[in-house]
């Protein structure tokens, strides 16, 4: 059996477990998980080595969730709600640059769908309730919203565009988790193909002239329903089994 | 150019970060990741998977990282009160570092991964040290690690890389009882092994100190430059 190499982007920053608080590079078991449920095997890209040598080695990459990005990438100002983390920006940018330039299949997670409108020269709101009038794309910290006891904060509908990918994969209608408070306002050269019908908040961006790459803007990962990562792999599989282009030295 | 891709073992732990509290989280400590990029190679952390091993097709070296304890069950010993296991670690690493001694990938074993080298080798381990040796130098207290000099055998590999500088930090209370098919290559003064080999492999190294807190070329050097294709 040969499983799809997955690269993961994971987080580098303080953490405390057991007796030890330290500088680690992490990601929630949940994503690994998602990807092995699906068929692949999950390494960690960290973003204390920027790098995109380590690319040549993957059949996929998903990019996780995360803080924000710094609005420098799309010339703004920084608003004071944002929680910006610049190593993995830097490392981000630059790993989604190099993955679409060869056309690696790519899934983008949260903060990842963001990450592939600004490296595709988009833009982000930096915070929705200055846009929308409300925060309910935003959980109560520390909460699951798909819990049977949750607030309906961080819990909505997305519908699909008809013909999309999005469509194909999840169908005219869902119900997703949600933990965000900034959102797309510029998708770069992709395709925003779902929303939240409440507010027209972008949910789902895609290029189907590209191999692979779609971003969504909630969490499957911390859900049962993990028909993305189910379909990452299946890309990356059909992409390792074609053989991987030959690049020029 | 491509950087030799160094694969390093995770820990599995429920971790507290910004508004999360005892979420199950893959992590490494960052000195591991920086200790191998300042030896010119290019790490991926391993989270672990007891599926399959395919993925070492992808790399060209192995960093076995530290961590808690092997579970006794792998070396034929019943659990003492003082052990605590990672079961999925060792689910994962040990048929990793089998199909890894197989297929003659460079490996380094850190502290735990010395541990797990050595019980691949078919070797046993003592599960409280201070039981056996009657003191607590090898992890004097939480979190603190223990310094001493490490006597080295003559033209091993590690006395090699080592040089005169034969001061260590260690950090664990379980030790090698017996080898296994490993060369013990260094001792502590108290005749604990501190460092295994297989001489008959291209790279095969481990040391129950922790080289990565001092970013030690010597060794993640020399893991790198046995990796290079």
């Amino acid at each position: 059996m040969v499983r799809p190499l997955i690269g993961l982007t994971a987080y580098a920053q303080q953490v405390k477990y057991g007796n030890n608080d330290l500088q680690a590079g992490m990601l929630p078991m949940t994503y690994v998980k998602a990807v092995h449920a699906t068929g692949g095997r999950a390494v960690l890209i960290t973003p204390d080595d920027p790098g995109t040598d380590v690319l040549d080695s993957l059949d996929g990459i998903m990019f996780s969730g995360g803080g924000d990005i710094d609005p420098v990438h799309w010339n703004e100002e920084l608003h004071p709600a944002a929680d910006i983390d610049e190593a993995r920006d830097t490392s981000e940018l630059m790993l989604m640059k190099a993955a679409l330039d060869r056309d690696l299949p790519i899934l983008g997670v949260c903060r990842g769908l963001q990450v592939m409108a600004v490296a595709s020269g988009g833009s982000l709101h930096q915070h929705l309730p200055d846009v929308i009038g409300h925060d309910r794309h935003r959980a109560s910290p520390g909460t699951d919203p798909l819990a049977a006891d949750a607030s309906a904060y961080g819990r909505h509908d997305v519908v699909t565009k008809p013909g999309s990918q999005a469509a194909a994969l999840l169908g005219e209608r869902l119900t997703v988790n949600s933990f965000h408070h900034q959102g797309i306002n510029d998708p770069g050269t992709f395709t925003p193909t779902g929303w939240c019908p409440d507010d027209q908040v972008i949910e789902i961006i895609e290029d189907p002239d590209r191999y692979f790459a779609l971003g969504v803007q909630w969490h499957p990962e911390r859900t049962g329903d993990l028909r993305v990562f189910a379909a990452l792999a299946e890309a990356a599989s059909r992409r390792y089994r074609a053989g991987r282009p030959v690049l020029a030295a | 150019m491509r950087r030799p891709i160094i694969g390093i073992t995770t820990y599995v732990e429920p971790a507290a970060w910004g508004v999360w509290q005892d979420l199950p989280t893959t992590l490494l400590p960052h000195a591991y990741v920086e200790a191998v990029t300042l030896a010119g190679g290019r790490a991926v952390l391993l989270p672990p998977d007891d599926a399959d091993v395919d993925f070492l097709r992808t790399l060209d070296g192995l960093v076995l990282s530290g961590g808690a304890d092997l579970d006794p069950a792998l070396y034929g010993a019943e659990a003492e009160p003082l052990t605590v296991a990672r079961t999925d670690r060792d689910a994962a690493e040990l048929p990793l570092t089998r199909a890894a001694l197989e297929a003659d990938l460079p490996i380094l074993g850190v502290c735990r991964g010395m541990q797990v080298l050595v019980v691949a080798a078919g070797g046993t381990l003592h599960q409280h040290l201070p039981d056996v040796l009657g003191h607590e130098k090898h992890r004097p207290a939480p979190a603190v690690y223990g310094t001493h000099a490490v006597t080295l055998t003559a033209g091993s590999r590690i006395a090699g890389l080592m040089g005169d500088d034969l001061e260590i930090d260690c950090y664990h209370h379980q030790g090698v009882a017996d080898p296994g098919s490993l060369l013990v290559t260094g001792r502590a003064e108290d005749g604990l092994p501190e460092a295994v080999e297989d001489p008959a492999r291209r790279f095969v190294l481990g040391v129950q100190w922790h080289p990565e807190v001092h970013r030690d070329k010597r060794l993640f050097g020399a893991l790198v430059d046995a990796a290079r294709p």
